[in-house]
């Protein structure tokens, strides 16, 4: 008995000796991760499946991308963590998109600015727009940035994030096209564009700033007017028939791109291996499908084009933030 | 007279209420599109809580039954496990340190050694099995299990 | 008028589909029974599988709703056997359901539990064949002003469970809103009791919160009756397996009453199934509860949030499929799912792809009847958890819990968090406290401030929009109702009995 119990307890520890070491030596894989900075389900989900089953169904990786989720403050907890624990993980990239840069611009990602992370490259990008119910009086922007000035405390906008957030950065920014200060304009922010645009549809807000991509079944159905676009020329589509900004003579732009990053002592020969592999991935007549499906338009930047893209994005924020005396 | 676990719960949540309103206070809010704005709701609840508390310090309920001191070191023994299990879990990996925490836990709820072990092999390979290849989550450092299948 | 229907059986109905429906039951309620893991990861997780796997959008559709219908049958079992709620619709479960299960009636709660889940799940998918187009204007009546007055009217309603002791209720939804208090004000995106860490910007995450304050506080209460001599047993007995016909039919009025709150308030976006278990149970309890039976293994208080969870799931897709916007987070994702295969949702969906729409919904009729068969049978297999030793049950927990949070925050934050508050819940237990009114005040709470708020930055601070419209106006005058009536009926009745007793005699004379 005595040999049988002492012989079951060396045994299970030469078990559990050799499971932590195997554990121990095997815990780094060769598979690539992607990390998207929110709860399943949300835009930087799909951005991440996005290069995941891009890059996989056109043979640029072998093995599945991993997908996954670390929520918090529009991906800070995902930005603190590469910047202390994986910082040179040649295998891994996190989602990141325009709503990063604003809090990035905001000081709202803890200690680390814009310039700590490597910049990797965008695959594709949303547009913002300006939308009223299909009963409201105003037909373009015209009408309604002259109701705007005669009375901003009349017109309640709405979307889908905080004071400061990259939704309400359209408002403020229409506001200002307007001539008229962000902080008198009435602005209501909801949990999420779905319950922004629920409240548009009932007449509880008269202007919603959206994104283009979610508008797509709204359009079909008529409830909805798009006064505007917030992109550079018009898209096609279903989308040809609403004017930009720009046409009505707003010089207001809003563009949504999806994109990623990597930690900041990712060597480059690591780093340059992903800028190809995005690169030829946007290059893909195959993947065009994929980026259209999830209602994003083309966008490809790459490399150190795209970390400067992001520092002047950043640095426009901070002078915008600056102006309505958001920064912290 | 041994003072009701009651009252010193109520002195407690008093100092809490006071925590939540200091914070509150201090909050700098830049600008607020309504009237409400973020001070509020923590000022009015913190207010309710001392409200509350005070009710229980004056007429405190029942004392419960307190753990003894050696059902409290078991008690601590379990929140050390999983302390542990979560300290390493990244670091050790999912299979491994499952492993050890599933063994101990037998171990401290009255499994003998030979039950706890082999609960401990069987749940965390079974375990790992059905999360990553059952319901394709992905857990850390486990990939190297992969390679005995 | 029902061409799409027709249509829709037909597609259901193809050995493909039905493989799928039966599939996605089953895996729904396994996701739905692991506590941490529900229908939104489960989704999630397949969603890309089902794309890669090239099937039709119909087909697709099947399976992920067949998941999330699934997933809320199976959050109810965990919450009966082990008192720790699987997913958020199944917090009110616990309540007497876990007492149930302790009396040794752990199989006939499973049945019972499955009927209600069937029965609300019906009376949403009628409600939803029949009325979905007219159903979504009413939805998109409710504005921020309407929601804040439901929100008055629910915490009305949680009067109800003040129970033995009120102050203690009190405290416990107090904690509970405070709780919810921390994060991103999403008003002015101020940063509220996060001291500096980001993990909690977004606030303390609920599946953080349910597995901490029922798994983990759980766990250590095990260990204290195992290790006391007086405890009623290590394992509760197990009594008989089956439901019988005469409980069913005794919580009938429960299950139709629940069906009907948890359909509207699915409908509903931005309201869930947690608050459709609130509701309904603390309707019910107020409604039935004449003995004060609720909280100690009424069926009745079982029958209520289950009939009503599964309704609002059901619910949740009348905004999906006639407006095109998402009625709880689960849709959220069958709605990105949708344009995957650029299928847009829309009162045009049912004339252009009345296949899709048809199919979906004929395929909630013929799962919800999968899930009664395969639940029905199975109650009493699922009931021997029980008799599972300690020393596994617990480590099990254990696992579920860890793996449940860190595959939703890929970090260890989260987990510290948990563990921190299932002391706290261990706390509150041992004082007396009971766990839903901190769960019901962490999520109301916060969907009253931000409603309050959100109306009043509407109308630029005028209070009068609270009641302006015909709805918000009768939610008050009900939580008004509510609040009053339970003290002034008795006083009115014993007034009414004294003056007409006179009356009786005169006329038995």
């Amino acid at each position: 008995m005595k040999i049988n119990k002492a012989f079951r307890h060396c045994s299970g520890l030469a078990l559990l000796g050799g499971l932590l070491l195997a554990g121990g030596a095997h815990a780094q894989s060769d598979s690539t991760e992607c990390i998207a900075p929110a709860k399943p389900g949300g835009g930087y989900d799909l951005t991440c499946r996005l290069a995941a089953n891009g890059l996989q169904e056109t043979g640029l990786i072998d093995k599945p991308m991993v997908v996954s989720y670390m929520p918090g403050g529009i991906g800070a907890v995902a930005y603190n963590h590469v910047n202390g624990v994986r910082k040179d993980d040649p295998n891994l990239i996190v989602a990141a998109s325009t709503g990063a840069a604003v809090n990035l611009a905001l000081g709202k990602f803890g200690q680390y600015d814009a310039t700590e992370v490597r910049w990797l490259g965008a695959l594709g990008v949303d547009y913002g727009a300006i939308v009223v119910n299909a009963d409201a009086p105003w037909q373009n922007l015209d009408e309604l940035m002259a109701d705007l000035r005669d009375n901003p405390g009349e017109i309640a906008f709405g979307a889908g994030g905080t004071i400061g957030s990259q939704d309400w950065m359209k408002a403020a920014l229409t506001a200002k096209a307007a001539d008229i200060s962000p902080k008198s304009l009435r602005y209501v922010a909801f949990e999420g564009g779905g319950e922004a645009l629920a409240a548009l549809l009932g007449d509880h807000i008269q202007v919603f700033t959206g994104d283009l991509s979610e508008l797509k079944s709204q359009l079909e159905s008529g409830k909805i007017r798009v006064l505007a676009a917030l992109s550079e020329e018009r898209m096609n589509g279903p989308y040809a028939e609403i004017p930009t900004a720009a046409e009505q003579g707003y010089d207001v732009q809003w563009p949504i791109w999806r994109g990623y990053y990597m930690g900041p002592n990712v060597d480059d020969e690591a780093y340059y291996t992903w800028v190809q592999r995005l690169t030829e991935l946007s290059e893909d007549p195959e993947f065009a499908e994929l980026r259209e499906a999830r209602g994003l338009f083309p966008m490809s930047r790459f490399g150190p084009d795209f970390d400067g893209y992001v520092q002047e994005q950043v640095g426009e924020f901070k002078a915008l933030a600056d102006e309505v005396g958001l920064r912290q | 007279m041994k003072l009701a676990a009651d009252r010193w719960l109520g002195v407690f949540l008093i100092g809490l209420a006071a925590f939540v309103a200091v914070q509150a206070v201090r909050l700098e809010v830049p600008f607020s599109y309504d009237p409400v704005g973020p001070k509020a709701f923590p000022l009015i609840l913190s207010l309710l809580l001392a409200a509350l508390s005070l009710v229980l310090v004056f007429k405190p309920g029942a004392n419960g039954h307190w753990p003894n001191r050696a059902l409290a070191v078991k008690l601590l023994a379990v929140l050390g496990v999983l302390l542990l299990y979560a300290l390493l879990f990244t670091r050790l990996g999912f299979v491994a340190m499952s492993l050890l925490a599933i063994t101990a836990l037998a171990r401290i709820f009255a499994a003998s050694w030979g039950k706890a072990l082999l609960t401990g092999v069987l749940m965390a390979m079974g375990s790992y099995f059905l999360f990553t290849h059952g319901l394709g989550i992905s857990l850390p450092g486990g990939y190297w299990l992969d390679g005995l299948v | 008028m029902f061409d799409f229907l027709i249509q829709g059986f037909g597609v259901a109905l193809s050995p493909l589909n039905l493989g799928l429906a039966f599939l996605g039951a089953l895996l729904g309620t396994l996701f739905g029974a692991l506590p941490g893991i529900g229908p939104i990861n489960g989704i999630a997780i397949l969603m890309p599988l089902a794309y890669t796997l090239g099937l039709p959008a119909e087909s697709a559709l099947i399976l992920l709703a067949g998941i999330y219908t699934g997933a809320e049958y199976g959050g109810r079992m965990s919450s009966i056997l082990l008192n720790v709620p699987g997913d958020a619709g199944a917090v009110m479960t616990t309540l007497d359901g876990h007492p149930l299960a302790k009396k040794g009636l752990a199989g006939p709660a499973l049945g019972l539990s499955a009927v209600s889940s069937f029965v609300g799940a019906t009376i949403a998918i009628l409600g939803l064949t029949l009325f979905a187009p007219l159903l979504a204007e009413v939805a998109v009546m409710f504005g921020p002003a309407e929601f804040f007055a439901l929100m008055v009217f629910a915490f009305a309603s949680m009067s109800v469970m003040m129970g033995k002791d009120p102050t203690k209720t009190a405290i416990g939804a107090v904690l509970g809103v405070l709780i919810g208090t921390i994060g991103v004000d999403s008003g002015t995106g101020v940063l509220r009791y996060t001291f500096g860490m980001p993990e909690l910007y977004d606030g303390i995450d609920f599946v953080v919160m349910i597995i901490g304050l029922f798994a983990i506080s759980e766990i250590l209460l095990m260990l204290e009756h195992a290790n006391r001599k007086d405890s009623d047993g290590d394992i509760p007995p197990l009594g008989r397996v089956f439901v019988s016909l005469k409980e069913v039919l005794y919580c009938k009025g429960a299950m139709l009453r629940s069906g009907l709150i948890g359909f509207i308030i699915g409908v509903l976006p931005g309201t869930g199934a947690s608050v459709a278990g609130a509701v309904s149970y603390t309707t019910e309890k107020r409604l039935s509860d004449k003995e004060g039976t609720f909280g100690t293994g009424d069926m009745r208080g079982l029958a209520a949030p289950e009939a009503a969870n599964n309704a609002s799931a059901a619910g949740s897709f009348v905004p999906m499929l006639t407006l095109g916007i998402p009625g709880s987070g689960t849709t959220a994702v069958l709605l990105g799912a949708l344009m995957l295969y650029n299928i847009t949702p829309g009162p045009m969906m049912f004339s252009e792809r009345p296949e899709v729409a048809g199919g979906l919904i004929a395929s909630l009729y013929i799962g919800n009847l999968v899930l009664l068969a395969l639940n029905l049978p199975l109650a009493g297999v699922f009931a021997r958890v029980l008799t599972i030793p300690r020393w596994v049950l617990v480590p099990g927990i254990a696992i579920l819990a860890f793996v449940g949070v860190y595959q939703l925050h890929s970090d260890l934050t989260a987990i510290y968090l948990m563990l921190i508050i299932g002391v706290f819940g261990y706390l509150l237990r041992k004082l007396g406290f009971s766990l839903a009114p901190v769960i019901l005040g962490y999520v109301l709470g916060g969907l009253m401030e931000q409603n309050l708020r959100r109306a009043l930055s509407i109308s630029g601070g005028d209070v009068e929009i609270l009641w302006r419209s015909g709805i918000s106006l009768g939610l008050w005058i009900a939580a008004a109702a509510l609040l009053i009536l339970p003290w002034l009926l008795p006083k009115l009745i014993s007034k009414l009995q004294s003056s007409s007793k006179p009356l009786e005699q005169v006329e038995d004379d």
